[in-house]
């Protein structure tokens, strides 16, 4: 041991050295958000609630077969419609139902979907979804996806009903956009 | 003050509540200072709903506590489950009869005769001091074997192994003080800083170091808080307390916390004298009175042990033993030698 290191044993340097170092913490800008009385801000990038819009969904079942947890139910039937004079078999959504319960909000769905711009979207920044009653509340079906019952949009989000956009940092607030493709 | 009766009956009372009531209010706010202290050093911000700014958090707290449910184990031993609470509790309070806060004042004038701020002063001030508070580790020891409970026994025999250990540097600190001070009275410890010119802090500073270590070891704070290890005994000795009996248990943790701060600062510190009590230049500080002195330094010891709290790692057993016997009483005993010498040499005792 040099003499030094013999110098730094003998009066503890190292405790000084922790002891320093919550110090400089104390006096360190808080990091606490007091959540209701500020509302943190998420990222651009920020995975939320889910967006759905029916009339982009095509019934690929897509989302619901990358779901690693399987908590997207969907259901379809066929109707024929007449295009240009020629009968056409079109797949129509029944059910389309997420169990945000039990959603980890990886975002697969949304890499899943084949529609441009996708049908079914987290970048929604908003996060206040929680329910008193998880079984009833917590699982959206489609309408709901859409109308965000019992979800609080984030400030200057809005619903997806009132033409929120995927990828929007704006959150659908500067007014349809985002409607032609882009 | 004619009436005796006033001078020994209502005089002491008086003290004694007054005493009693503002050591149990600071050992409540302690814990609403230590949590905020913690949370600050975590970048957090801690308590801060409970009225002004978390200011009643500690009200809030005790009420919570009085109005718990209190459960006593099936197979717990009853009357030594109930009576160590206690006898923990009563000498953390006792000790506070000779702590001396402030030289004797007329409360800027509000009385005609000077009052000491302190209860009694007497000659063996600060052995009664060891010697009481050493017996709140029965209360501890008591209370893990009679909780039936083999994580509160091993609190209650790490906190006894722990305190005897440490007892015996902490008394050869001491011991470094007396010599220079030449006397046991606290009062008359603070004189003789007061004659000497100086801190005793400054000649004794290898005494004051080993005083403060032994100190949080005693209190059984982290880093030494093995009694209570929670990674390790859930909550050692008071494992099975709940209630008002675990409150006891905490009152008399933060009151023996503020005890070893006021005895540091009597001993070491100067009590209530301001820096260099001699210097002639610095009389302007006396606008600040005594007591507040007195109350700083206190304060500053108590965050000194939050601070380690919020820094420092728990000690192994086996490294706490080492520490106590092998470094901290080897070193205590050559201070003792080193002081006794120095005060030979610089003629006696003052």
């Amino acid at each position: 041991m040099s003499f030094w290191g013999f110098l730094a044993s003998v009066f503890q340097v190292d405790l000084l050295q922790g002891l320093s170092v919550t110090g400089k913490f104390f006096l360190h800008r808080k990091a606490t958000i007091q959540y209701p009385d500020v509302k943190p801000v998420p990222a651009d990038r920020f995975r939320g609630m889910f967006g759905f819009s029916e009339e982009r969904c095509i019934v690929c079942h897509n989302c619901a077969k990358a779901c690693p947890i399987e908590i997207i139910h969907i259901a379809d039937h066929f109707e024929e419609i007449e295009v240009e004079g020629k009968k056409k078999k079109k797949k129509v959504l029944d059910r389309y139902d997420i169990d945000v319960k039990r959603c980890m909000f990886c975002g697969l769905c949304e890499e899943a979907c084949p529609t441009e711009p996708v049908a079914i979207w987290l970048t929604t920044k908003s996060y206040e979804s929680a329910a008193y009653e998880r079984n009833e509340r917590l699982y959206f079906d489609k309408k709901r996806l859409q109308n965000w019952d019992g979800v609080e949009p984030y400030p200057g989000v809005v619903t997806p009903e009132k033409g929120q956009m995927p990828n929007d940092p704006s959150g659908g607030a500067a007014g349809k956009a985002g409607e032609q493709k882009s | 003050m004619a009436n005796p009766w006033i001078a020994f009956l209502v005089v002491p009372l008086v003290k004694i509540v007054v005493i009693l009531v503002a050591v149990i209010l600071l050992a409540a706010y302690l814990s609403f200072f230590e949590r905020k202290i913690l949370a600050y050093m975590q970048i957090r911000i801690g308590p801060n709903r409970v009225f002004p700014r978390g200011w009643l958090q500690p009200i809030a707290d005790a009420l919570k506590l009085f109005s718990k449910e209190d459960i006593v184990p099936t197979r717990a031993e009853k009357l030594v489950y109930l009576l160590s609470p206690v006898i923990t509790t009563a000498p953390a309070l006792v000790v506070f009869s000779v702590v001396p806060f402030a030289s004797a004042t007329t409360l800027f004038g509000l009385l005609k005769e000077p009052v000491t701020p302190y209860l009694t002063d007497i000659n063996i001030g600060i052995l009664f001091i060891l010697g009481v508070s050493s017996v709140g580790v029965y209360g501890i020891i008591l209370g893990g074997w009679s909780s039936n409970n083999k994580f509160s026994l091993m609190g209650g025999l790490r906190s006894a192994a722990q305190l005897v250990s440490y007892e015996v540097p902490m008394g050869f600190s001491v011991v470094a003080v007396l010599l220079m001070a030449g006397s046991l009275s606290l009062v008359k410890i603070v004189e003789a800083q007061k004659q000497a010119g100086v801190w005793f802090f400054l000649p004794g500073i290898v005494a004051f170091f080993i005083y403060f270590v032994c100190g949080v070891a005693e209190t059984n704070r982290s880093p030494f808080d093995l009694p209570e290890a929670e990674s390790e005994l859930v909550a050692g000795f008071h494992t099975e307390y709940s209630g008002m009996k675990w409150a006891f248990y905490f009152l008399a943790e933060y009151a023996n916390m503020v005890v070893i701060s006021s005895v540091a600062t009597v001993l070491f510190f100067g009590g209530w004298l301001r820096p260099f009590p001699n210097v002639a230049a610095l009389a302007f500080l006396d606008v600040v009175p005594p007591f507040l002195w007195f109350a700083a330094k206190v304060g500053f010891f108590l965050f000194c042990y939050i601070w380690f709290r919020a820094t420092f790692p728990r000690y192994r057993f086996d490294q706490l033993m080492a520490l106590g016997w092998k470094v901290l009483l080897p070193v205590s005993l050559a201070n003792v030698m080193a002081v006794g010498l120095g005060v030979l040499l610089m003629g006696g005792a003052r």
